[in-house]
């Protein structure tokens, strides 16, 4: 399966490194000035950066789906 | 008169008390001053009594148990909370701490119950519309929570589809969703745990996964 990640707007981000702080993860740095997620595989989604993120740098869309093999 | 006393007169509970009363009220209330960010009280906590904002803003807010907040008033100047608790005898209902650097009254609950020890019906009755005020708001809190989910329920089943299938899969964020139900970000995202615990949905990272769309249309 692929791994999805936050998507980090780049136009946005000011480096701040809010993100960093807060991903329970730990996996958030800031690269060149911009917010990075560099362990992807161990993001969990979930969301706190995109909650805290005073910006709104960082996105964390959700899939909506449904099971294929529903009754109705 | 002292600006302080004209301060206390101008608040609804105490225009009409005189000066003599105005004068012993004074004796029993504590001024307290909090720096920015600091807690007066926690929600569940007995009370304390009643607070008046001298200046600065306190923010009253209720945790969830996943630890988000969610503000229910921003108190400034004159304004006075935490009421129910000193009448109904129950716990702080909701937390408060300074969202600017603040002063407060605090009026002792004894004080204030004190004022109307001549009147027992008065209290009394008082007492029973403080009661009705909690359930009033835990009832309204309750159905407002209630109504987010059967929206949300709506929206995740008008929006979902078949992975694979024809139509390209939907992709939202909280905020996104808020904004089509008409709340804020951290109640979607518990109108969502909620779901999940029903057995509607699953959370599986990126994906929101309904499994049981018969459970979420019996919550619209
Ligand atoms: S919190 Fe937002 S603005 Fe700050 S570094 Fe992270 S993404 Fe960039
Ligand atoms: S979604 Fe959570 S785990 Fe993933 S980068 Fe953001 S804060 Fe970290």
């Amino acid at each position: 399966m692929t791994i999805v990640i936050p998507e980090v707007d780049l136009g946005k981000c000011n480096g701040c490194g809010d993100c960093v702080e807060l991903c329970p993860a730990g996996i958030v740095a800031v690269v060149n000035g911009k917010a990075t997620i560099v362990r992807p595989e161990d993001c969990d989604y979930c969301t706190d950066c995109e909650t805290f993120c005073s910006s709104g740098a960082i996105k964390c869309p959700f899939e909506i789906i449904l099971v294929k093999d529903e009754g109705s | 008169m002292t600006s302080s006393d004209n301060f206390l007169k101008s608040l609804p509970y105490f225009a009409a008390l005189n000066s003599e009363q105005i004068e012993r009220l004074k004796k029993d209330i504590v001024e307290l001053s909090f720096p920015r960010g600091e807690l007066l009280f926690l929600e569940g906590e007995p009370c304390r009594g009643l607070y008046v904002v001298k200046s600065g803003q306190i923010r009253i807010f209720k945790s969830s148990p996943e630890g988000r907040e969610q503000v229910l008033l921003i108190a400034g100047p004159g304004d006075s909370f935490n009421d129910v608790p000193v009448f109904d005898g129950g716990p702080n209902p909701a937390s408060g701490s300074a969202l600017k650097p603040a002063t407060v009254y605090l009026i002792p609950k004894e004080k204030l119950l004190s004022l109307l020890a001549d009147c027992p019906t008065g209290l009394n009755i008082i007492r029973q519309f403080a009661r009705r005020l909690r359930q009033m708001t835990a009832l309204v809190e309750d159905l407002s929570f209630r109504n987010v989910v059967s929206r949300l329920a709506k929206t995740l089943l008008d929006l979902a589809v078949v992975e694979g299938g024809p139509s390209p899969v939907r992709r939202l964020t909280q905020d996104e969703m808020a904004a089509m139900i008409g709340t804020v970000r951290d109640v979607v995202g518990r109108a969502l745990r909620t779901l999940e615990k029903k057995g509607a949905i699953k959370m599986e990272g990126q994906r929101i996964i309904i499994t049981d769309p018969k459970i979420l249309r019996q919550l619209i």
